[in-house]
């Protein structure tokens, strides 16, 4: 390119520079405006003028505004003044193109724009100028210069400055060899073949006056003692910034985990601000049965709570059933309206949940239940010691008192369900699971050998004595309350079977731990294969399992071996699992994305819960009945789907756990294993108080808690009504509100267009 | 000589690196350095150089920068430093040291504002903080002559007779920021310029503790002889410049710059780069037939008193301009010179550019009219700035 002799430099007029000459460059904090000052300074030097360059210094932050000049002379430069009257404009951002940057120039002045657009864009504009357009920045880009975010564009307008000014290439070459810039030399050659040049007729330019012209201003002399106002920064800091913080909530991960649904952040907060009463408004939006829960979810919540990668997860799980236990929170009967009517088969969580949500809603709810009270395995799988029937009763009043209805001891046949579909708006069906898995070998069904679930339904009914040794078969929460229940009911030893590892186990770690501490013993990698006994069983034969490869669930699949043990017992419990249990529909019905469908037709019959999921706890079979009712809704009143993206989860690295002190989570009282074992009596007393609370980090969301306040360098955020104001003009993008923010309630963010120039 | 274009902050340390060279057969050259803006483009400049028998050593404070320079001057070694603004006030314990044990540190201030509030542009408050600790004062309006100033510095700190610091101070940016063409001359001609450091009192083979308690009498004995010392600086620069000149073949401006003064009925008196457009403002005003004429103070210590009373004579009216301010006073310089003028000359106090200000001519026209009127000086004024 440097060999193209057609690039003749454009024929000016080094000769009628008018000395001195002024040249002033505009660019941002980062762009190298100083250096193209220099460069432009080391230019002249090489055709033996005087030269004098230097930048407007501000505080160096990347993307403010900044000014940088130099003069020219053929003699020593005195001048120790800012540039206010340039001949020669350069412009290294066109975003920053305004009255301020034209501001002291004459007509006739030299204006080279950094800019996209060519020419022709200009027609009527600067009409005064000499203008000059490249796009240095995409030729910079081409040519590498900078990174591939920052490109690095100040001497790349130097090629199409030296061809404004008609200065040879040559001369370039030896002002970019001064700086150590020979590098960039290319790209200047680049634009200096682009460059884009429209003359300035000295008529016209003339015959406008400029509307720039500058003033120099005239601060009257007063006396010290008489300098008494206090005159307001006119440096608007905000102008320096291409980035801006703001607040926004961000995910917080136990919301997120919660199969529920629930707002464990927005529950936990209202607890610790506003009391108990406060809290149970938040929960029961989502969550019909907050005792429940509160006692027996297995709290995937803490699992993902930020916390525990601190000291320790927040008791979540207790602080619900702290509010659960201790609000007076009651709900009454809601309207709306356009009242429908649901039928809900089945009462136990997912149909509750179900209910409850069209209840809030309004419309009217009947539970059909085939058992004799509404709860389903609340009520007759999961014991007293976990789950007192008093707690239970609580939510099922609160739903009740929505004024839903409840039809017991009703068993539904097809002929029922085509009837109901007539009768009512739609149905929701939350018929749990089938019946329990049985054990294939030989003598299962020796006296001795009992289902798990029927035995806690007993349990539950009344007293069941138990003698002797009990083996529980299963690794789920029913096996771990089978083992505990037969504890209670006078077993002389028990011992729970499962074909995996601990690890495995499906069970709540902490009822695993319950059990052993109140004396179950595991048997582990043990896989019944026969019972034994003389009419009622005496003993099982237990293979050894090994771990195989992973399956689908990511756990070893047990490979049962040839070797094996006899275990001696007096009875067995089996607690395998329930199978799905939907053969009692209609024939002609398939089932597809939790709806009841007949050939093509879609029927207003959905499925909630474990008979549509098989998720297997409470807190997923709520979230689904949720779920489900809300989505019947909204096909009934034809509203659009939305699925709200809650976007990602603060993680524990987005937490500044420097910001908290560290203190141990609040543990549950608890009973000791030596009374344990005479009662039913709920093991689990909860926490003493709701401080706990307390240590919830909020995670993506404000608390008012003033950190951004404090920290800002430059004090312009200020306590509004609804949080904080930042004061846009002076905010200089530093982010350090946002990297302090103990929770991730903020962000930085691009501002627009419009957003810089609001604050120039 | 070759002309190299260079900020007076890179020209400040490359005086010093050839200062430092040409005491490669001397005890060598020592820095102590920790970064303040706008001092730390000469830090950076001289980190960055090849010293034959010299060490720059990065410290972590201000306060240990001048203890190292101490540490190596007590040694013999020649020795430079350079700070800003709160660093020279964290540096000012050292500073003063330094200067009551008599070693000849040079340094180079980029006057900043003093904080809080930041503020990172020129205001001489900062170096005037010193001003009666027995360090001896330069303040330079342009690149070469700050560039020739720390080169005499040297000659200047290490005279047998003079033996302190010397500070060279530039405005902030306005100076230490600015690139201009600066003649630098050879290390052969620096090397005969500058000779070999001789510290009479350094420490010899023998360790002992430095600057132990001494009796009232003592510091009467030493206190004069650090002001007879001071007051013979002004004869040893004179000195110097014939010297420099001989040596470099351009003369090193004087104590006090005078400017069009002879004839001068009003006079403007400043400091720095502020005397540069004191110097337009009188072309100007020149032009249009006003006899006013501008004093540039170079040396403010020891203060050439004999040079100003002799251009202050037969004025009738003085506008002193600070680019500080004592408060509770008005303008440090004013303060300096109000008394070398002669009885009935008005000499008013005026402070602009304070905390950076840029100050245009038309500020310094406004002050002169304002002083033109006055019969006596009144109260300290200011101008602001922007």
């Amino acid at each position: 390119m440097k060999n193209d002799t057609s690039l003749e430099p454009v024929p000016t007029s080094l000769e009628d520079l008018s000395l001195p000459l002024e040249v002033r460059v505009h660019g941002r904090g980062g762009q190298g405006g100083v250096t193209c000052a220099k460069l432009i300074a080391s230019l002249y030097t090489r055709m033996g003028f005087h030269v004098q360059t230097f930048g407007d210094y501000g505080s160096e932050r990347s993307g403010a505004p900044i000014q940088a000049f130099t003069r020219v002379d053929r003699q020593t430069i005195a001048n120790r003044n800012k540039v206010y009257q340039p001949d020669h404009l350069i412009v290294l951002d066109e975003a920053l193109m305004g009255p301020q940057v034209l501001s002291g120039t004459t007509p006739g002045a030299l204006l080279l724009l950094n800019t996209r657009s060519t020419l022709e864009a200009y027609a009527g504009q600067y009409a005064n100028y000499r203008l000059g357009v490249v796009d240095a920045t995409a030729i910079a880009r081409e040519h590498g210069i900078g990174s591939s975010s920052v490109v690095i564009i100040n001497t790349t307008i130097l090629g199409a400055y030296a061809r404004l000014l008609g200065v040879s290439l040559g001369a370039l070459e030896e002002a970019f060899a001064s700086l150590g810039l020979g590098g960039d030399l290319a790209a200047a050659e680049h634009a200096y073949a682009q460059v884009q040049i429209r003359t300035c007729d000295p008529a016209d330019a003339h015959a406008a006056a400029p509307a720039t012209a500058w003033q120099p201003d005239s601060a009257p002399v007063t006396p010290l003692t008489e300098h008494r106002a206090d005159s307001p920064a006119t440096l608007k800091t905000g102008s320096w910034s291409t980035q801006a913080p703001r607040y926004r909530e961000h995910a917080a991960p136990c919301n997120l985990a919660c199969p529920a649904g629930n707002d464990v952040r927005g529950f936990v907060q209202a607890l610790q601000d506003d009391g108990a009463d406060a809290a149970a408004n938040v929960l029961l939006r989502t969550q019909p049965l907050p005792s429940v829960c509160g006692r027996v979810c297995p709290a995937p919540c803490m699992q993902a709570c930020n916390r525990d990668a601190f000291d320790g997860a927040v008791n979540i799980r207790s602080l619900e059933r702290w509010i659960a236990d201790h609000s007076t929170q009651a709900l009454g009967k809601q309207t709306t309206a356009r009242p429908r009517r649901f039928a809900v088969v089945g009462g136990g969580p997912a149909g509750l949940s179900a209910a409850y949500q069209l209840a809030l809603h309004g419309h009217a709810v009947t539970i059909l239940e085939a058992g004799p009270a509404l709860g389903g395995v609340l009520r007759n799988g999961i014991p007293a010691y976990r789950l007192p029937p008093e707690a239970l009763q609580r939510d099922l009043q609160r739903i009740l008192d929505l004024g839903v209805e409840t039809c017991l001891n009703v068993r539904i046949g097809h002929a029922d369900l085509r009837r109901m579909r007539a009768e009512y708006d739609a149905l929701i069906v939350c018929t749990g699971l089938g019946p329990a898995l049985r054990l294939e070998g030989e003598g299962i069904d020796m006296a001795g050998v009992e289902q798990g679930l029927d035995f806690l339904d007993r349990a539950k009914q009344g007293k069941v004595e138990l003698r002797g040794r009990v083996v529980v078969v299963g690794g789920g929460n029913t096996a771990i309350d089978c083992a505990r229940t037969a504890l209670r009911c006078g077993a002389n030893s028990v011992k729970l079977v499962y074909r995996r590892g601990r690890e495995d186990m499906p069970a709540i770690a902490e009822e695993i731990d319950s059990a052993e501490f109140e004396g179950v013993r595991l048997v582990l990698n043990r896989q019944p294969v026969a019972f034994s006994g003389n009419g009622s069983v005496s003993a099982l034969v237990l293979a050894e399992v090994e771990p195989g490869a992973p399956d689908e669930s990511g756990r070893r699949r047990p490979m049962v071996t040839q070797r094996t043990s006899h275990l001696e017992c007096d009875t067995v419990f089996l607690a395998l699992g329930q199978s799905a249990g939907m053969e009692w529909l209609p024939g002609t019905w398939q089932v597809r994305d939790g709806r009841a469908w007949e050939g093509s037709q879609a029927l207003d019959v959905w499925f909630a819960g474990d008979c549509a999921t098989g998720e297997g706890t409470v807190t997923h079979a709520i979230g689904s009945g949720r779920r489900i009712a809300l989505a019947v809704l909204g096909r009934l009143d034809n509203a659009p789907e939305t699925q709200p993206d809650a976007g990602s989860a603060v993680a524990p690295g987005q937490i500044r756990f420097s910001h908290f002190d560290v203190v141990p989570p609040h543990r549950d009282k608890e009973l000791p294993p030596s009374v344990r074992r005479d009662s039913f009596e709920e093991c689990n007393h909860g926490l003493a108080g709701p401080e706990e609370a307390g240590r919830c980090f909020s995670c993506g969301q404000c608390t008012h808690c003033d950190t951004c306040l404090i920290y800002c360098p430059e004090g312009v955020i200020t306590r509004s009504e609804s949080g904080y104001q930042i004061d846009t003009s002076y905010c200089k993008g530093c982010g350090m509100c946002v990297a302090e923010c103990p929770r991730s309630a903020m962000e930085m963010h691009e501002k627009t267009k419009l957003e810089v120039r609001q604050c120039l | 000589m070759s002309l190299k274009l260079l900020s007076a902050n890179h020209g400040a340390a490359l005086a010093a690196t050839l200062a430092a060279r040409a005491n490669r057969a001397g005890r060598g050259f020592c820095s102590g350095v920790y970064p303040i803006t706008p001092s730390t483009e000469c830090m950076e400049y001289l980190c960055l150089q090849e010293i034959e028998k010299g060490r720059v050593v990065k410290v972590e404070s201000e306060h240990s920068a001048m203890a190292v320079c101490i540490g190596a001057a007590s040694a013999g070694a020649r020795t430079f430093t350079t700070t800003s603004s709160n660093g020279l006030a964290y540096m000012a314990e050292n500073c003063i040291a330094a200067a009551l044990l008599r070693l000849p540190v040079v340094m180079a201030v980029a006057n900043r504002t003093l904080g809080p509030p930041w503020n990172i542009w020129a205001d001489h408050g900062d170096s005037l903080l010193l001003r009666d600790q027995g360090l001896i004062q330069f303040y330079c309006a342009d690149n070469q002559e700050l560039f020739d100033t720390v080169l005499c510095a040297f000659r200047l700190a290490e005279d047998q007779a003079v033996m302190m610091p010397v500070m060279v101070c530039m405005e902030g940016f306005i100076l230490s920021h600015t690139t201009a063409q600066i003649d630098v001359p050879e290390q052969a001609q620096v090397d005969e310029f500058l000779p070999l450091t001789s510290i009479p009192h350094r420490l010899g083979d023998t360790p002992h503790a430095l600057g132990q308690v001494e009796l009232p009498h003592q510091v009467e004995m030493h206190r004069h002889q650090h002001l007879a010392a001071m007051n013979g600086a002004i004869d040893v620069y004179a000195g110097i410049r014939d010297e420099f000149e001989r040596v470099f073949d351009r003369r090193l401006p004087d104590a006090v710059v005078a400017y069009r003064a002879e004839d001068a009925e009003t006079l403007i008196v400043s400091m720095g780069t502020i005397g540069a457009t004191a110097e337009r403002v009188v072309d100007r005003l020149r032009e249009q037939g006003q006899k006013v004429g501008a004093l540039r103070v170079r040396l403010f210590r020891p203060l050439p008193m004999e040079g100003i009373r002799a251009w202050f004579a037969g004025k009738q009216r003085i506008a002193v301009i600070d680019r500080d301010v004592s408060l509770g006073f008005g303008g440090v310089l004013w303060g300096e010179v109000n008394a070398l003028a002669d009885p009935g000359t008005v000499v008013q106090s005026y402070l602009a550019g304070l905390g950076g200000g840029d100050v245009r001519p038309e500020h310094i026209e406004n002050m002169l009219s304002d002083l033109l009127p006055r019969t006596s000086a009144g109260l300290p004024a200011m101008m602001e700035a922007a």
